[in-house]
């Protein structure tokens, strides 16, 4: 518990030393991935803790926007809201609609609930470019940030600070909601609902203040992200937000409170990065996601949890060549596939076809990639990152075979002691 | 017919609703040819595949791309076939793995599937509508209605996803391969015990729904454009098809199909709003004094209009008009 919250306050006064230490757009990046974390750890609460899978939680984030937006525009940061209090505004307005909506979509169970919710989400985003009064129609709401508490938030570091203090509050919030006995009978609504059913709760209630707390959060990660922007477009309500929040958070590992977070910034901050590199990002991140589904459902947090776990089992002498083994043969895999891909989104642009099509009579031009010039043509080209990625792949499953000897070999040294110790294991 | 004859306008407005009604009917089929597969595919593993749609656009994608080389028809029988192929393949090495995770996790995985295929089609054809078109020779009219041509494409689409669903009910129902397949849908573990293959009875099921959807895409991908969004906006639709018309059910699929293909299609042309509605109790300056919803008209709603059809079937009738497993 000591390390647990010592980790913990070294990693909020790095998130406060992050002005001082990188540069203005990095503290933009930062921005979003705070508030990316924020939603995805709305949005757990729903899927992970209650078992409900939402595959429309744009709309929240949305409705959260665009309550903020048009609260800027009517208080002008005065009154009752002054600029800090803002993102209230935007968690009033997931609130509301998350009960709304929330009171529908809990009527079902399962697959018929995720329904239920592409269905809202489908419903507001294909009606939203029409209420112009509203949404603002094509071109959106515009706002601006106003002064408030003697702060003139200006520049990029005092949103900064006024989004990490919002996020952490509400992730410390969304922790201790964990703790109470309503946060238990929402683990409940994902084990066993007839059990709670029977035991006298009133299951849908229950299901309509989780869903709506959800969208609470989700709307404050909406008015956040407007505190930033200062717009909100109909485009908030797109599904590729609502897409990217259940990919973010299944990444990051679903069953533990952090995981979200740090799936949603990790790929925020990566989308950040790799964004003038290459134009597959999305490819790559659902490739992540498929994988991370089939082979590792714990997620990222999940493959730490299980790396502490061999540690205290096995120490760390004889765990380092494995973790070795399989971070080089991940490392290959993913540089080998990486390769192929960018290869082929180069060799498949418009621009190349173009190119190869101009003057076909020519054999096809070459490809520059990581500062060398390849030809599609050669079989070396395309041999290379084959090899590397198959040997990856071969390592990898050697890690696994070695990672499984050892824990069967510690199995059989346990049966054996059994065996000599106990007479019951004798007369087996 | 002699001595009956309607004045010029009436004509014209039946001949504008006769059309958009086709239209209609031509787009549920369309819908239909979709969502068989996929309600099949439910119904039989309890599994709503997301990347159900990426099969369609799948088909019209490598119809375009075999299109130089085989032409317009032979492109539109292999097509399916390669479609079939993904899908056997996503089932056995994919869907299948995950199983034991259960249905939530299946969902999620053919979620991270459509994202990949929709990513990988970018990657192949680039983020704009493709160049695939019908043949010169399929480019004529059937009939003239109404001063406008109307053209035979359509009906050649709508004649196939007929035959399509005579077929599937015909082999369900009258053949040996059919019997297995509804005992296996119905009672999986019965129909293993008796002997079948049931695993290998998904995975076929699971092939031909998406060649199905993959026909479809390769048919009407020609006609409507070919683009890498193609499969999130129908896979919307077709999930609101299936939620409709009854998860798992055949006739639903069809009935629900055709009715959200004429709702919509018939909507685009209605040019009057909830105001004119309210105008009816003299309340139209009410409405109008309220705007938002109430003045926008029917015909920009027609994108929402599917959606807010399946909340209220979820709610009134949560099996669906045709569904009996709940």
């Amino acid at each position: 518990m000591k390390t647990r919250i010592t980790l913990l306050l070294m990693g909020v006064a790095v998130l406060l030393a992050v002005p001082s230490l990188v540069s203005q757009g990095l503290v933009n990046a930062a921005i979003q991935m705070l508030i990316a974390a924020l939603f995805a750890a709305a949005y757990s609460l729903l899927c992970g803790q209650a078992g409900m899978l939402s595959f429309g939680h744009a709309a929240y984030f949305g409705m959260g926007s665009f309550a903020t937006v048009h609260a800027m525009n009517a208080m002008g940061g005065s009154g009752i809201l002054p600029t800090p209090l803002m993102p209230l505004a935007g968690a009033f307005g997931g609130l509301v609609f998350g009960a709304v909506a929330g009171y529908f979509a809990t009527k079902r169970t399962g697959t018929y609930f995720a329904m239920i919710t592409l269905a809202i989400a489908e419903l507001v985003h294909a009606l939203s470019p029409h209420l112009k009064g509203t949404f603002g129609g094509e071109a959106g709401v515009s706002t601006t940030r106003m002064p408030g508490w003697g702060i003139a938030f200006g520049s990029t570091n005092e949103v900064y600070y006024l989004t990490l203090v919002w996020v952490l509050v509400s992730l410390a919030l969304l922790y201790l909601f964990t703790r109470t006995p309503m946060g238990r009978l929402t683990l409940g609504l994902r084990e066993n609902v007839h059990r709670l059913r029977f035991l006298g709760y009133n299951t849908h209630g229950i299901s309509i203040a989780v869903f709506a707390l959800s969208a609470m959060f989700s709307g404050l990660a909406g008015g956040l992200q407007v505190l930033n922007n200062e717009a909100a477009n109909y485009l908030v309500f797109d599904p590729s937000l609502s897409a990217a929040v259940v990919l973010n958070t299944y990444i990051g590992g679903v069953k533990v409170f952090l995981g979200p977070v740090l799936g949603a910034a990790l790929m925020t901050f990566f989308g950040y990065a790799v964004s003038d590199l290459t134009q597959s990002w999305l490819l790559y991140q659902g490739t992540l996601f498929v994988l991370v589904m089939m082979f590792m459902p714990g997620g990222l947090a999940g493959l730490f949890s299980l790396l502490g776990r061999l540690y205290n089992r096995f120490g760390l002498q004889s765990l380092i060549p494995i973790v070795l083994l399989a971070g080089v043969s991940a490392l290959m895999f993913t540089a080998g596939v990486t390769f192929i891909v960018e290869m082929l989104q180069r060799l498949f642009s418009q621009d190349y076809q173009a190119m190869a099509h101009a003057n076909a009579s020519m054999p096809w031009p070459s490809i520059t990639l990581l500062g060398k010039s390849w030809s599609p043509a050669a079989w070396t080209t395309w041999a290379v990152p084959l090899t590397l990625a198959s040997v990856g792949l071969v390592c990898a499953v050697a890690a696994k075979h070695w990672l499984h000897q050892l824990t069967s070999r510690e199995e059989v040294a346990h049966t054996a002691f059994a065996k000599t110790s106990s007479p019951a294991g004798a007369a087996q | 017919m002699p001595g009956l004859s309607f004045p010029q306008g009436v004509v014209r407005a039946m001949d504008a609703i006769f059309v958009s009604l086709m239209n209609g009917i031509v787009y549920g089929l369309l819908l239909f040819m979709v969502s068989a597969g996929l309600t099949l595919i439910f119904g039989m593993m309890g599994v709503l595949n997301f990347a159900h749609a990426s099969f369609y656009m799948l088909g019209a994608y490598f119809a375009f791309a075999l299109q130089p080389l085989l032409g317009f028809w032979a492109a539109i029988v292999v097509s399916p076939l390669m479609v079939a192929a993904v899908g056997v393949l996503v089932e056995r090495y994919f869907l299948r793995r995950v199983h034991q995770h259960g249905h939530a996790h299946e969902l999620l995985l053919t979620f991270g599937l459509s994202f990949i295929i929709a990513e990988l089609v970018k990657l192949f054809f680039g983020n704009y509508p493709v160049n695939y078109r019908i043949p010169k020779s399929l480019d004529f009219s059937a009939f003239t209605l109404g001063g406008s041509d109307y053209p035979v494409y359509r009906i050649l689409m709508a004649a196939i996803a007929i035959a399509m669903f005579v077929a599937i009910y015909l082999l369900l129902t009258r053949t040996r391969v059919g019997i297995v397949v509804r005992s296996a849908i119905y009672r999986p573990h019965m129909a293993e015990a008796l002997g079948h293959n049931v695993p290998l009875v998904f995975m076929g099921v699971f092939g031909v729904g998406a060649g199905l959807a993959g026909l479809a895409g390769a048919i009407a991908g020609a006609f409507y454009t070919t683009n890498p969004n193609m499969a999130l906006e129908l896979g919307v639709m077709v999930f609101v098809v299936v939620v409709v018309g009854g998860l798992g059910s055949l006739a639903g699929a069809m009935l629900a199909s055709l009715l959200i293909g004429v709702i919509t299609s018939l909507a685009i042309s209605v040019d009057a709003s909830l105001a004119d509605l309210f105008a009816l109790w003299g309340a139209r300056d009410w409405a109008e004094g309220v705007g938002g919803l109430l003045t926008l008209k029917v015909s920009s709603l027609s994108a929402t209009i599917p959606f807010a059809l399946m909340l209220l079937i979820l709610l009134l009738r949560p099996n669906g008009l045709m569904g009996e497993k709940a």
